[in-house]
C-alpha cells in the first residue's frame, strides 16, 4: 500500500488566452504520504490542484488515477475515485443546512425520497469518529467562517476519500483549530489516504509534510522529501535564488532611508471594526512605501478597504496630512487624492471590454471634459504618453484590454491611478498572476512615484515582493497589526515568524 | 448558531390581512365570494409555484403567459377541430407545455443564454405561435363555439363539502376542483423538493452553481427539469382556465409572468435563487387575489389596484432585503463560544 501512486499528472499544462499559468507539469501522489505543495501567489499551486480535480480540463497533458487515464474536467467521476478537494474558496450552498452540505449531491435515496434518518446516522457516525460537534440542521450562512471551514473539511470526509486534496485549509483557522486538523490528517495518513497540502505557512509544511513540491511562476522547482530541507532551502526553492539574493540585496544595499519626519500623509490610530480587524494603528509618509503583509484571512483587504471609505469602521481616526477624515464612499476619497488598485483586476479593477485609451482616463475623466464633451486629442495625448511611460504592450491605444496578457492589463490599471496623481496610493497584492518581466516593471513605477514624492501602501502576501519593494513592512495577524519592521533590517525569515505569530 | 427558520410572517401577515378584509368589507366573508376567491387564484397559484423553479435555480420564467396561451390552444384545437377525446387532449396540452417550458432550459444550458433572454424570445416566439395554430383564425365559425368535452369541462367542478359534512345551518363554500388540484399539486412539490434528490439538486445549483458542479451534479439536468416543471404548471393552470370559460383564446394568460413572479417573490423565493419553498408563492397568490377581491368590493377602481399590485410586490422585495441586510449584519459579528 505504502509508496503506491493514488493519481498522476503527466505533463499537465493550463494556458488561459495570452498567459501560460501551468507549464508542462509532473505531480504524484502517493498512498499514506502528505504532500506539501508550496510557491508564492501565483506559482500555479491552485491550478494544478483544479486540473486534479477536474474543476477544469488542462491545456495538455493528462490525469492518471490508479495507472488508467481519467476524463478531463469531469469532477464527478474524480469524487467516485475517492478524490476529494478542500478548495480556498468556500465550496458551500449557504442557504442548506450542514447535513445537505456534507451529501451534496449524493444523497442515498429510497424509492426516490432521500433518506433523511440514514443522512443523520452517517453524518452523527462521522462526527464521531472524527471528534467534531455539529448542529446538523443549521444553516451554512449562519456559521461563522472556521466553522464553514470544517464543513468542507467534513463533507471531504464524508466520501471515505483516499486522495484528499486541500488548497490552504488553515487559512481562516486559529491555532488550536489548525492542531486539531493536523491530528485529522495524521488519522488519515495512517489509514493510507494520500494528501496534499497547499499552504503558506512553512510552519505547517514542517509540522505535516512528509515531502514538499516547490512550485515558481508554473513551474514545479523541486519535488523532496521534507527531511532532506530546511527552511531557509525552502524559501529559496520558493522564491528563487537569483531573486533571494536580489532581494536581499535590494533590502540591505541602500543606505537607510533617513527616518520620515513631519506629519504623516496618512495616519490611521486605533482603527477598530468589529469582526474584522482591531486597534490598528499605522502611518505612512509622503515619498515611502509601506508594506501590509500577511496570510490569506489576516483581514489586510479589510484594512484597506475602509481606509479608502468603501466601508465602514467602528472606532478609532483616520488622518490625512493631520486632518482627521472619514470617507463614506470611495468617492469621497478619491476627491481627497487617494487611490485604490484592487486586488482582482477583473472583477473591479478594468473594464475590459473597452480600449486601453478609455480604462486610462477612467478614473481622471472629468479633466478631459470641454463643455459637455470629452475631449478625444486630450484623452489620447495622455493615454499615449501613459503607454510610454509603462511600457504596455501592444502599444495600441484602440486594443480591448481583454486581449492584454495579465502584465499589461496590471499596467493599465496602475496607469489609471497614477494619472491622477493621488497623495497616498494603495495596492492591494499589485502582481498577482504577473509574469516576471512585468512584476520588475512595476516595482520600477512605483519606485518612481515614491521618490517623486507620493505615499504608496501596498498589501501583498508575496513576501518576495514585500522585500523587494517596501521601505517599511507591517505584518497582520488576525485582524491585528503585530509589527511593524524597517526593511533594510529585515530579513524574510523575521517575517515568516511574525506572520505565524499567535495573535494576542 | 441559526436554525433555517421557515417564513412565519408570511401565513401570519396572510391571516390578518384575510381577517382585516372580513370585518371591513361587506359580503367579502361569504360563502360564495370566497368560491370566488379560490376558483379564481388556485391556477395562478399554480403558474406561481412554476415560476417558482425557475427562481430558485437563479432564473426567471418570462414564458409562463405564453405557454398557458400555447397550451390553451392546443386544447382549443384537439378538441373542437381534431375532435379528439377529452382524456387526450389534456395529456397532449400537458405534454406540449411541459416541452415548451423544457426548451428554455435547453437554451440556457446549450446555448447559454440568460434565462432573461431566453424566455423573453420564447414568449414573443409561443405567442407567436398561438395566433399561427388559433383554431378561432383557422375555423372562423368555431369562435363562439364552447367546449363541451366532460373530461374538460369537468375541471370545472365544485365540491359541496358542507353538504358532504352534513352542515346545513352555515352556508359553506364549495371548493372548487382546481383548489383541490393546487394543493394536490402543493404537496407534491413539497416533497419533491424537501425529500428528493432532484429538490436538493435544485437548491445546491440554485444556492451555488459551482459547489453543485464540483459535487457532481447534473446542472443541465436539474435546469431542464425545472423548467420542464416550469411549463407543465403553466400548462395545468391553462387547462384549468381553459375549463372555467369554456373556450380558449390568443390572450390567455396575458401578463400572468408578472402575477406568477409577484407571487413567487411575495412568497419568500429569493430573487437570486437557491432559497425559498412552494407554499410560499400559494400563500402569496391568495394575498395578492384577497387584496384585490377585496378592493373590487370596496369598489376601487382596477387601475388603482395594478398600482397597490406593484406596490405589494416592492414592499416584498424590499422586506426581503432587509432580512437580508439583517442577517448579513449579524454573522459578520464574530460567533460567542
Amino acid at each position: 500500500m505504502n509508496g503506491s501512486a493514488l493519481v498522476e499528472a503527466r505533463a499537465v499544462s493550463k494556458v488561459y488566452g495570452l498567459s501560460t499559468v501551468l507549464h508542462p507539469t509532473d505531480f504524484v501522489v502517493v498512498a499514506s504520504e502528505v504532500r506539501g505543495l508550496v510557491g508564492s501567489n501565483g506559482a500555479g499551486k491552485s491550478t494544478l490542484l483544479k486540473i486534479l480535480t477536474g474543476a477544469i480540463a488542462p491545456t495538455s497533458g493528462q490525469v492518471l488515477v490508479d495507472g488508467e487515464i481519467a476524463p478531463p474536467a469531469k469532477p464527478l467521476q474524480m469524487l467516485r475515485r475517492g478524490l476529494a478537494c478542500i478548495y480556498q474558496h468556500s465550496n458551500l450552498v449557504a442557504e442548506m443546512s450542514v447535513l445537505d452540505n456534507i451529501f451534496i449531491g449524493r444523497q442515498p435515496t429510497h424509492l426516490g425520497l432521500v433518506q433523511r434518518k440514514l443522512l443523520r446516522q452517517r453524518a452523527q457516525a462521522l462526527l464521531a469518529r472524527h471528534g467534531m460537534d455539529f448542529d446538523l440542521d443549521a444553516t451554512v450562512s449562519t456559521l461563522s467562517t472556521v466553522r464553514q471551514k470544517e464543513v468542507e473539511i467534513l463533507k471531504a470526509l464524508a466520501l471515505d476519500a483516499r486522495v484528499l486534496l486541500m488548497d490552504e485549509p488553515t487559512g481562516w483557522l486559529s491555532v488550536s483549530d489548525v492542531t486539531r486538523l493536523h491530528a485529522t490528517i495524521d488519522g488519515l495518513r495512517s489509514r493510507g489516504v494520500g494528501i496534499v497540502y497547499i499552504s503558506h505557512v512553512l510552519d505547517e509544511v514542517f509540522d505535516i509534510c512528509d515531502a514538499v513540491t516547490v512550485m515558481r511562476d508554473g513551474r514545479v522547482v523541486a519535488d523532496q522529501p521534507i527531511a532532506q530541507l530546511d527552511r531557509a532551502r525552502l524559501i529559496e526553492l520558493m522564491v528563487g535564488k537569483t531573486l533571494a539574493t536580489q532581494a536581499f540585496d535590494q533590502a540591505h544595499d541602500g543606505v537607510r532611508r533617513a527616518p520620515p519626519t513631519g506629519v504623516p500623509r496618512l495616519r490611521c490610530r486605533a482603527l477598530t471594526k468589529r469582526g474584522e480587524f482591531h486597534d490598528v494603528s499605522l502611518e505612512v509618509h509622503a515619498g515611502e512605501i509601506l508594506c501590509v503583509t500577511g496570510l490569506v484571512g489576516s483581514k489586510r483587504t479589510e484594512l484597506v478597504q475602509t481606509i479608502f471609505g468603501a466601508s465602514r469602521f467602528d472606532s478609532g481616526t483616520i488622518e490625512l496630512e493631520g486632518v482627521p477624515l472619514e470617507f463614506h464612499s470611495p468617492r469621497a476619497a478619491i476627491a481627497n487624492g487617494i487611490g485604490f488598485v484592487t486586488e482582482d483586476r477583473h472583477r473591479d479593477g478594468l473594464m475590459l471590454d473597452l480600449s486601453i485609451a478609455e480604462n486610462l482616463v477612467a478614473a481622471t475623466l472629468s479633466r478631459y471634459r470641454r463643455g459637455l464633451l470629452l475631449a478625444g486629442a486630450r484623452i489620447r495625448a495622455t493615454a499615449r504618453r501613459l503607454i510610454a511611460a509603462l511600457n504596455i504592450q501592444p502599444p495600441n491605444l484602440a486594443k480591448p484590454v481583454r486581449l492584454l496578457s495579465g502584465g499589461n492589463q496590471q499596467k493599465v490599471l496602475l496607469g489609471k491611478w497614477l494619472d491622477m496623481q493621488p497623495r497616498l496610493l494603495i495596492l492591494d497584492e499589485p502582481t498577482v498572476g504577473v509574469d516576471i518581466g512585468a512584476k520588475a516593471e512595476i516595482y520600477a513605477l512605483l519606485r518612481a512615484a515614491r521618490d517623486n514624492g507620493m505615499a504608496v501602501l501596498v498589501v501583498s502576501s508575496d513576501l518576495e515582493e514585500v522585500m523587494t519593494i517596501a521601505d517599511r513592512i507591517a505584518v497582520m495577524v488576525a485582524g491585528r497589526l503585530v509589527r511593524t519592521r524597517e526593511a533594510c533590517e529585515t530579513k524574510i525569515v523575521d517575517l515568516v515568524r511574525d506572520m505565524g505569530a499567535v495573535p494576542a | 448558531m441559526i436554525r433555517r427558520r421557515g417564513n412565519s410572517a408570511l401565513p401570519i401577515f396572510f391571516l390578518l390581512t384575510f381577517a382585516l378584509f372580513c370585518a371591513v368589507v361587506p359580503r367579502f366573508a361569504s360563502a360564495s365570494n370566497l368560491e370566488a376567491l379560490m376558483a379564481g387564484y388556485a391556477f395562478i397559484a399554480i403558474a406561481a409555484m412554476g415560476e417558482s423553479f425557475a427562481i430558485l435555480l437563479r432564473g426567471i420564467d418570462l414564458s409562463v403567459g405564453a405557454v398557458m396561451a400555447l397550451a390553451g390552444m392546443v386544447a382549443f384545437d384537439a378538441s373542437l377541430i381534431l375532435h379528439l377525446p377529452g382524456y387526450l387532449t389534456i395529456a397532449l396540452a400537458l405534454v406540449l407545455a411541459t416541452f415548451a417550458g423544457a426548451l428554455n432550459g435547453v437554451l440556457i444550458v446549450f446555448l447559454r443564454l440568460q434565462p432573461f433572454i431566453a424566455t423573453l424570445a420564447t414568449l414573443a416566439a409561443y405567442r407567436g405561435i398561438v395566433f399561427t395554430i388559433s383554431g378561432r383564425q383557422l375555423v372562423p365559425e368555431l369562435s363562439t363555439a364552447a367546449l363541451t368535452d366532460p373530461w374538460i369541462t369537468g375541471l370545472d367542478a365544485y365540491f359541496d363539502i358542507g353538504a358532504t359534512l352534513g352542515v346545513e345551518s352555515i352556508s359553506l363554500p364549495a371548493v372548487p376542483l382546481s383548489f383541490l388540484l393546487m394543493i394536490v399539486l402543493l404537496v407534491l412539490f413539497e416533497v419533491l423538493l424537501r425529500s428528493t434528490r432532484f429538490g436538493r439538486d435544485l437548491y445546491a445549483t440554485g444556492g451555488n452553481p459551482e459547489a453543485a458542479r464540483l459535487a457532481g451534479i447534473d446542472l443541465r439536468r436539474t435546469v431542464l427539469i425545472g423548467y420542464g416543471l416550469s411549463g407543465f404548471c403553466a400548462g395545468v393552470a391553462a387547462l384549468l382556465l381553459v375549463a372555467r370559460l369554456t373556450t380558449s383564446t390568443e390572450a390567455l394568460g396575458n401578463g400572468m409572468e408578472l402575477t406568477a413572479i409577484a407571487a413567487a417573490v411575495i412568497g419568500g423565493v429569493r430573487l437570486n435563487g437557491g432559497a425559498g419553498s412552494m407554499w410560499g408563492p400559494v400563500i402569496g397568490t391568495f394575498l395578492l387575489g384577497v387584496v384585490l377581491m377585496g378592493l373590487t368590493l370596496f369598489g376601487i377602481s382596477q387601475f388603482v389596484q395594478q398600482i397597490l399590485t406593484g406596490a405589494i410586490l416592492l414592499a416584498a422585495i424590499a422586506h426581503s432585503r432587509w432580512l437580508q441586510a439583517r442577517s448579513l449584519f449579524r454573522h459578520s459579528a464574530p460567533e460567542a463560544s
